[in-house]
């Protein structure tokens, strides 16, 4: 009977363990999918100046933490990074810069 | 006439800007300034630098060019980027844009 509880127990462990990591969507990946619409299409382009709008897939977290606050507080100007960065609070902008740092 | 004068102005811009010459050993030997801080392939070991490696060539000339002229401000950047000439950052931008590095976002 032991040994059966034993079981029951170990089986239940990695159910909700397997559930658990499987299911798990990172919160950067939701809260970024608004950026793919530019950041992930390759070669898409800035207009006026034209030039196209960076990599940012394994991108250090610091730097993209440091970006999007500079783009919210508008020490750095663009309009559409700062339309953008502007309703994001600090949780977001580090779940973002999390997110994309882990993506190779 | 005026249009065609025009049409020939464009055209010669045109061919000036492919004849624009990135020189990939030459951004190499500048790029050692950078590596202090981007790393030498520009993949920076100290996280607060931004990686360069692999990241578009037009991209980093833009970059580059914004902080020579302090539309975009860091302390460090404006500085070195100061004293750079549009050939130097032409090839800079070659060399970084050539490393293997940064990728473009997944889709999903």
């Amino acid at each position: 009977m032991k040994s059966m509880n034993k079981l029951l127990a170990a089986t239940f462990i990695i159910l909700f363990a397997s559930y658990a990591f499987a299911d798990e969507i990172h919160p950067g990946k939701i809260k970024s999918e608004t950026c793919t619409g530019c950041h992930a299409i390759p070669g898409y382009n800035n207009v006026y100046p034209t030039y196209k709008v960076p990599k940012l897939a394994g991108q250090h977290s610091d730097y993209i933490v440091s970006a999007l606050k500079a783009y919210r507080s508008k020490d750095r100007n663009h309009k559409t990074m700062h339309a953008n960065a502007i309703g994001l609070s600090d949780q977001d902008i580090n779940d973002i810069a999390k997110y994309f740092e882990l993506l190779k | 006439m005026k249009i065609m004068q025009l049409l020939m102005i464009l055209g010669l811009n045109l061919i000036s800007t492919e004849l624009a010459y990135a020189d990939y050993d030459a951004g190499k030997a500048k790029a050692e300034v950078c590596a202090a801080c981007h790393g030498a392939d520009g993949n920076s070991q100290i996280t607060i630098y931004p990686k360069l490696a692999g990241q578009y060539k037009n991209y980093l000339i833009h970059t580059l060019n914004s902080y020579k002229s302090g539309s975009r401000k860091n302390a460090i950047m404006n500085g070195f980027a100061a004293g750079l000439s549009d050939q130097d950052i032409e090839d800079l931008s070659e060399y970084f844009s050539k490393q293997d590095g940064l990728k473009v976002l997944p889709m999903k």
